[in-house]
């Protein structure tokens, strides 16, 4: 069969095509970390007492951690005090009121992006979704500001949120990833630059698609986001973030955290494409994306959804979560990763039920080529008191080639007797029977392996918002394409 | 609160560190009258053991492997003296509780760790067939077993500790083409009251497209609070055929630990069924390594446990070479305020294109205060395969329950009959009906009411 062999060389060779560096002076912070830097960064952004002490705090316990040792992935040692925990764009001195405002260089990268910022354009002329652009580190041009005031809704870089809602933020940050919860999420509460505020009140419905893009940019900088996003009760409110990141030679880290509280009968929605820069064929450069996430449903009937296409990085380490404390709540986890050359990833969930009556679906689905490696590590944790807990988890993975690896480390724990959980795991490589009854009708070869792929990340696309879904598909056929059309 | 935790853990390093020193102290001072102290080899194999239990240190929830198993509290029956006499005679109409009804079996019995030759009844056994004691092949003839053991590299802190401290066990060698119509019965009973503890080796070298049916037996007389620590090495030569069945009846305060490393050759079959009933805790890592061509295995297992037992299945399959095929099947009824824990890892390695691995593990969780950790685990590193794996936890299903109640079952006979059926689904597999029917008997007076409803058995 050629078409699996093609299909490797394509990925291989697959080019990166969001790669190019955007020349803009940048106000960086030498390279280092300590007291002083962790300092700077507060005061550069203004920020509160409480903030600092809060970030002096977790860098305290950031120093007495270790970094973890049990995933799946190998990397050389990162070396904490050589990248530069600050940088933003000059023109953050004289924040832009508008687009005409933004340095004009900016822009250009997101239009390169295919990322048009203007309205209008806004991506191929879908409307209605309001776009917080973080470029690097702060947050440069916010849109659609005003339609979301009216209802209501919150949605503003983090730093903007400290200065404007203190008592909000104080009460909710850190409140579902403590400071202290892993190594990455210390480091990222020490040192975060920015990252997205969102509240939606009370009975609120978000009235539009809230979307934000991320960029790393400047050279040896990591990018440390921080997103907490509160929906109070019977609140909607659907999310989308994106990552695109230049081509680079040394491996820059990426640690985010992001947080999300879902209060009684409120439902939020989180999507992700990711497409950092995963380095080149050999396996130099790429972005190392140790991102924690974690969604509490707080009240009773609350809903969190995260789902999450995953193409970029030369090493992913992440496992959104759902903690469903309230009775009836509901959490969901749809993914589809690709790992071509040497990329890998090492990504899953986690679902922790507390609450009686709770529900959690994880679909995952693995696509491995060239040398890649993927691990699902899941974990689904069914607490005593969660009578009539129930989950069901699906994942599967598709191997393209002789030297990529795919791996499954499922954990389940049941403390409740009326618990059902059922786990699911196949792998196989694209079954030459169903090539054969494809081309036996007509279908090419390259036509048949790409319905076949399209028809495995199917079930997680059709989760993802209309204008995602486009670009996930565009995505999966830039990564798949020369093999299959 | 970190620090706190950071404390413990310099706290139970520390510990462990002194407690290792102690087991290397009581290993010194044992280590002249253990089986094969004359032979070089015998010395640096064990030497190289504890060297290794030293630097590892025993196990703790912080190890990945043992994260669900604390044997702490266990761990000081390691470092008691092991009984110089069994302080209970057994007599041969005690044993009449572990036999199978009327199999025609052969029969080694090992009395707390050792070799009982009175007991054990050896006729007829298939020439050029060798049945011996572990400790007698070390002291006679340890040419023999040098093969199989001398460069062994074990993983785990107890597997290193069974090689250092090993005493006896049963030998087993069968020629190449020889059928051994008579399953090996091999009953290992701890008798004495003492908390001692057993390092029981056995090895078991099948012949080229021989035939054997081996039964390890674990039970107890009495109150024993032994700790067991067994090791059971196969060599498994090409096309030889091995059904291994791995009884575990200890009594309630034993705690009972173990390895089985299976090296299998090309168009071999491995059929392991592991069946655990009784300790305080017990646990099995069972490794097979498939390294020939067109070599099979089935791993079966089944755990019925309640009060506070605790029960831990680990198991790891290596497809090294392509065209294997292997198939796992583990079910679990958990009761009272007992945790069974099961991990099972299916590992492809580079260019076993063709591998075909199916696993699953299926658990009743009975009471509130029960646990149930399941871990399954793939890892795949060639593209031409097939694996597949699930675990489900659950309840037995309401509409099963309904229908035998509305054909005039009592509650707690339907519960039985649908628990039983669960259960049965493992035993089945069982190729020698007399063991098969003592089994189903232990599990159905396992279950809740069992013991009443006995008569549901027929």
């Amino acid at each position: 069969m050629a078409t699996n062999e093609e299909l490797t060389e394509q990925l291989k060779s697959r080019e990166y095509e969001a790669g190019f560096i955007t020349d803009i002076d940048s106000d960086t912070l030498p390279p280092g970390l300590d007291e002083d830097v962790v300092r700077a960064i507060s005061a550069k952004k203004d920020e509160p007492e409480w903030l600092l002490n809060w970030r002096l705090e977790a860098f305290r316990h950031w120093q007495t951690m270790a970094e973890p040792q049990w995933a799946n992935v190998h990397h050389e040692a990162i070396d904490y005090q050589s990248i530069s925990y600050y940088s933003a764009p000059k023109s953050d001195d004289d924040a832009p009121k508008s687009l005409d405002e933004v340095d004009p260089k900016l822009l250009e990268t997101y239009d390169k992006l295919g990322i048009p910022l203007r309205e209008q354009a806004f991506l191929a002329g879908v409307k209605n979704v309001a776009v917080d652009a973080v470029f690097d580190s702060v947050s440069v041009a916010t849109t659609f500001k005003g339609k979301l005031k009216e209802a209501g809704v919150i949605f503003c870089p983090i730093s903007e949120a400290v200065r404007d809602y203190p008592e909000l933020v104080q009460q909710y940050l850190g409140s579902v990833v403590p400071t202290g919860d892993n190594f990455f999420a210390a480091l990222n509460s020490a040192v975060f630059t920015d990252g997205s505020f969102v509240f939606i009140p009370k009975g609120v419905r978000s009235p539009m698609e809230l979307s934000t893009y991320f960029r790393i940019n400047a050279m040896n900088t990591g990018q440390f986001e921080r997103t907490l996003i509160i929906a109070e009760e019977g609140s909607y409110v659907s999310y989308l973030e994106g990552c695109t990141a230049p081509m680079r030679d040394e491996n820059q880290l990426h640690a985010a955290v992001v947080e999300l509280v879902a209060l009684e009968d409120a439902q939020i929605k989180y999507s992700t494409v990711q497409n950092w820069y995963p380095g080149d064929e050999n396996g130099v450069g790429g972005i190392y994306n140790f991102v924690t996430k974690r969604g509490e449903c707080r009240g009773d009937r609350a809903k969190i959804s995260w789902t999450q296409v995953e193409t970029g990085s030369a090493i992913t380490w992440k496992y959104p979560s759902c903690v469903l404390k309230g009775d009836d709540s509901v959490g969901e986890f749809y993914s589809v990763a690709l790992t071509s050359n040497y990329q890998q990833a090492d990504t899953g969930t986690k679902m922790i039920h507390l609450g009686r009556n709770t529900t959690s679906t994880i679909i995952a689905k693995g696509i491995s080529a060239g040398h890649g490696q993927q691990s699902y590590r899941g974990l689904v944790r069914i607490g005593k008191d969660a009578e009539g807990a129930r989950n069901y988890t699906q994942c599967d993975s598709l191997l393209l080639g002789k030297t990529c690896g795919a791996h499954t480390f499922p954990y389940v724990e049941v403390k409740n007797s009326t618990a059902i959980v059922e786990h699911e795991a196949t792998t196989s490589k694209i079954g030459e029977d169903q090539l054969f009854y494809c081309q036996q009708r007509g279908i090419s070869e390259e036509d048949a392996v790409s319905l076949i792929v399209n028809g495995f990340c199917k079930e997680v696309f059709n989760e993802l918002p209309m204008e995602f879904a486009v670009e996930a598909n565009r995505l999966m056929e830039v990564s798949l394409e020369g093999a299959v059309g | 609160m970190n620090d706190q935790m950071n404390d413990h853990v310099h706290d139970r390093m520390s510990e462990s560190a002194t407690f290792t020193e102690q087991l290397q102290d009581r290993f010194v001072e044992t280590q002249k009258s253990l089986p094969g102290a004359h032979e070089s080899w015998v010395r640096v194999l064990r030497k190289s053991a504890m060297d290794q239990v030293v630097s590892q240190g025993m196990p703790n929830t912080r190890h990945e492997a043992w994260k669900y198993t604390d044997v702490k509290k266990y761990l000081d029956r390691l470092l008691a003296d092991s009984v110089e006499m069994p302080s209970l005679n057994v007599s041969e109409e005690m044993l009449t509780a572990f036999s199978f009804d009327d199999l025609d079996s052969l029969r080694v019995v090992m009395i707390d760790g050792k070799v009982s030759q009175a007991l054990s009844s050896l006729k007829n056994i298939p020439a050029g067939v060798r049945i011996e004691s572990m400790a007698d092949m070390f002291a006679k003839e340890p040419d023999v077993i040098e093969a199989y053991l001398h460069d062994q590299h074990v993983s785990g802190a107890f597997a290193a500790l069974n090689n250092a401290m090993m005493s006896d066990g049963v030998y087993l060698e069968i020629p190449d083409g020889v059928v051994v119509e008579q399953p090996l019965h091999c009953l290992f009973l701890s008798a004495s009251g003492d908390s001692a503890s057993y390092h029981i080796k056995n090895l078991i070298v099948a012949g080229e497209c021989s035939q054997v049916t081996v039964i390890e037996h674990y039970a107890s007389i009495g109150e024993s609070t032994a700790f067991i620590n067994a090791g059971t090495d196969v060599e498994l030569h090409a096309g030889g055929r091995l059904e291994h069945y791995k009884l575990q009846q200890s009594g309630s305060k034993e705690v009972n630990i173990g390895s089985i490393r299976v090296h299998q050759h090309r168009d071999s079959y491995y059929h392991s069924h592991s069946v655990a009933f009784g300790a305080a805790l017990s646990r099995r890592d069972i490794h097979v390594e498939m390294n020939g061509e067109g070599a099979e295995c089935a791993l079966n297992g089944l755990y019925l446990v309640g009060g506070r037992q605790h029960v831990d299945h680990h198991t790891r399959i290596d497809h090294v070479r392509p065209n294997c095929r292997s198939r796992e099947s583990y079910k679990g009824v958990i009761d009272g305020r007992a945790r069974a824990v099961f991990n099972g890892k299916v590992v492809v390695h580079e260019n076993a294109d063709q591998t075909d691995s199916a696993q699953s593990n299926a658990n009743l969780l009975l009471s509130d205060q029960a646990e149930i950790d399941t871990k399954p685990d793939l890892e795949i590193y060639a593209d031409d395969v097939k694996c597949a794996h699930g675990a489900t936890v659950g309840q037995l299903d309401m509409k099963q329950l309904f229908y035998l109640r509305s054909r005039g079952l009592s509650e707690d006979e339907a519960r039985n009959v649908l628990m039983f059926a669960f259960a049965d689904e493992v035993l089945t597999a069982i190729k020698v009906p007399q063991v098969r029917k003592y089994l189903e008997r232990i599990a159905f007076e396992k279950l809740p009411h069992g013991a009443e409803l006995d008569g549901l058995l027929g």
